[in-house]
């Protein structure tokens, strides 16, 4: 057997004993710096292959990590945006809360400022038809009763046309049936402001000597005995003369479209009243127009016991149901 | 090592040559002849008169190693006999790292045999030519080691190689012949 080998392959022994050699030496010498040979070339040998098992295994690995952590990074994406869906959604809650204890401290403050009047907060629920009439959470059992003025700090609302035990509604002054006896602040001249059915009101009843100019200021005149004399009512848009009067248009105080709190005023009709009284009776300006308010009540409503007007309040238009909402029996008054 | 090899028809470019003779040798022959090669090498100068420089010119185990590989014409026995030979002789020097001389041996004794498993060496200036370039690769050899494996910076060719390299060719003559005389086939 080793001879056949060693003549067919004689190649193969003289490799085997140059490299059994070769490693005899590299185990006896020593490089300069302490060595073996042989360690220095292990090394060497084995440095490519580790590197190279290093560079796969750090490879294999790190696309673990990554496709794990691409896992991971995808379901905490989906973890994430459900977090920012709630809190968007608590962000949007909290920032209407705030707008809402803004508004209600500017309620607040109006209310401070107004000691002497009789004030109910209430909360809008609801509209009808144009946005020409809403509803309050406030109603009869709360002493709110038809009539009654309804303002914000920005200035006034309307009044109360209906009242049912817990809400009311309320007839926005922009409605074609609404309106308040107003004032030119500068001039201190008085007339009557009429709602149009849009977003604007007319003022009416100023004669065409009289100088008015756009963006002066109007407020209420206290003659219609809802509101009180010199709230807010609007300013002045337009100005154009006519006949026998000027065509004043006006933007109202108040955001009518944006309301969510409001002021009752409890005791102003029954102030205005006993002031018009102790005054004489209604001869104020405006009352040739003036009816009574409270004329008018839902069928299903609660009727309000409270005393009748002795005299006309001035109320520039008539207080019929709005035109923007369903027709109403008007109210049977009471005695 | 047994000495009743007999090659096969060589087969050299596909035609097939004249068999060569294969030289057998007397037992013990090959082992003592390489042992006391070896001996004279490692000991011999230190006892003479400029021993050292005797032992820089000289070469024994290197014309054992090239002479039993020519006549033996077996590269596997070649092979091995060069590297025993050149072990050996790498321990007796007590300077060099074993395997030093034993792979330039084991180079020579494996080109050795395949040459003579070729070539008629009989001759005398063959054997002297053979010996002179034999040399040569073994000097090479050992050179290519000492840069490439101990890093050990060695001149190429020098004056007292070539010297060496004559003196190696000149004793080859008179030590091949008187080495002829162990052959078993020719008693």
């Amino acid at each position: 057997m080793f001879e056949i080998a060693t003549r067919r392959k004689p190649y193969v022994l003289l490799a085997v004993s140059l490299v059994f050699q070769i490693l005899l030496l590299a185990v006896q010498v020593r490089r300069p710096d302490g060595a073996r040979l042989i360690r220095v070339w292990a090394v060497e040998l084995l440095t490519p292959a580790e590197r190279a098992g290093s560079w796969a295994l750090d490879s294999v690995l790190g696309g673990w990590t990554g496709y794990v952590g691409l896992f991971r990074a995808n379901r905490e994406n989906q973890r994430l945006r459900e977090q920012l869906g709630q809190m968007t959604l608590r962000n949007s809650e909290l920032e209407g809360r705030a707008a809402e204890a803004q508004r209600l401290g500017a309620l607040l403050a109006f209310r401070e400022a107004h000691a002497d009047a009789q004030l109910l907060a209430a909360r809008v629920i609801g509209g009808a038809g144009a946005g020409r009439a809403i509803y309050l959470d406030r109603g009869e059992r709360d002493g709110v009763q038809p009539n009654m003025g309804v303002i914000t700090p920005q200035g006034i609302v309307g009044k109360v046309l209906e009242v049912y035990s817990s809400t009311s509604q309320v007839l926005l002054l922009t409605d074609k049936s609404g309106g308040a006896g107003a004032l030119l602040a500068k001039s201190r001249t008085q007339g009557a402001a009429k709602g149009t059915g849009e977003h604007l009101l007319l003022l009416d009843y100023v004669s065409n000597e009289q100088e008015v100019a756009a963006g002066e200021t109007v407020l209420t005149s206290g003659m219609d005995r809802i509101f009180p004399k010199d709230l807010p009512l609007g300013t002045v848009v337009e100005v154009h003369p006519g006949n026998p009067f000027k065509q004043i248009v006006l933007r109202p105080a108040a955001r009518l479209d944006q309301l969510e709190e409001v002021l009752v005023l409890l005791s102003k009709q029954q102030w205005e009243w006993e002031r018009a009284a102790d005054e004489g009776g209604a001869g104020a300006p405006g009352d040739a127009n003036a009816r009574p308010a409270a004329k008018s009540a839902a069928p299903a409503a609660k009727k309000v016991d409270r005393p009748p007007a002795p005299g006309p309040a001035i109320v520039p238009a008539p207080a019929k149901a709005p035109e923007s909402t369903p027709a109403k029996a008007p109210p049977k008054d009471k005695p | 090592m047994a000495e009743n090899a007999s090659a096969p028809p060589l087969m050299i470019r596909g035609v097939t040559e004249p068999r060569l003779e294969v030289h057998k040798f007397r037992t013990g022959a090959v082992v003592g002849a390489s042992a006391l090669a070896l001996v004279l090498q490692a000991f011999v100068p230190a006892k003479v008169w400029k021993g050292d420089v005797l032992a820089d010119l000289i070469e024994l185990p290197l014309l054992a190693t090239l002479y039993f590989g020519l006549s033996r014409r077996n590269p596997s026995r070649g092979l091995l006999l060069g590297m025993v030979i050149g072990m050996a002789q790498d321990g007796l020097s007590g300077a060099n790292p074993i395997g030093l001389f034993g792979i330039a041996k084991t180079l020579v004794g494996y080109l050795a045999s395949t040459i003579g498993s070729r070539l008629d060496v009989e001759h005398p200036v063959s054997r002297m030519i053979l010996a002179f370039m034999f040399f040569h690769l073994h000097n090479l050899t050992v050179v290519f080691s000492r840069r490439w494996l101990l890093a050990q910076p060695t001149p190429l060719m020098s004056v007292r190689i070539l010297i060496a390299s004559l003196v190696a060719a000149l004793l080859a003559w008179p030590l091949f012949a008187l080495l002829d005389k162990l052959r078993q086939d020719e008693d």
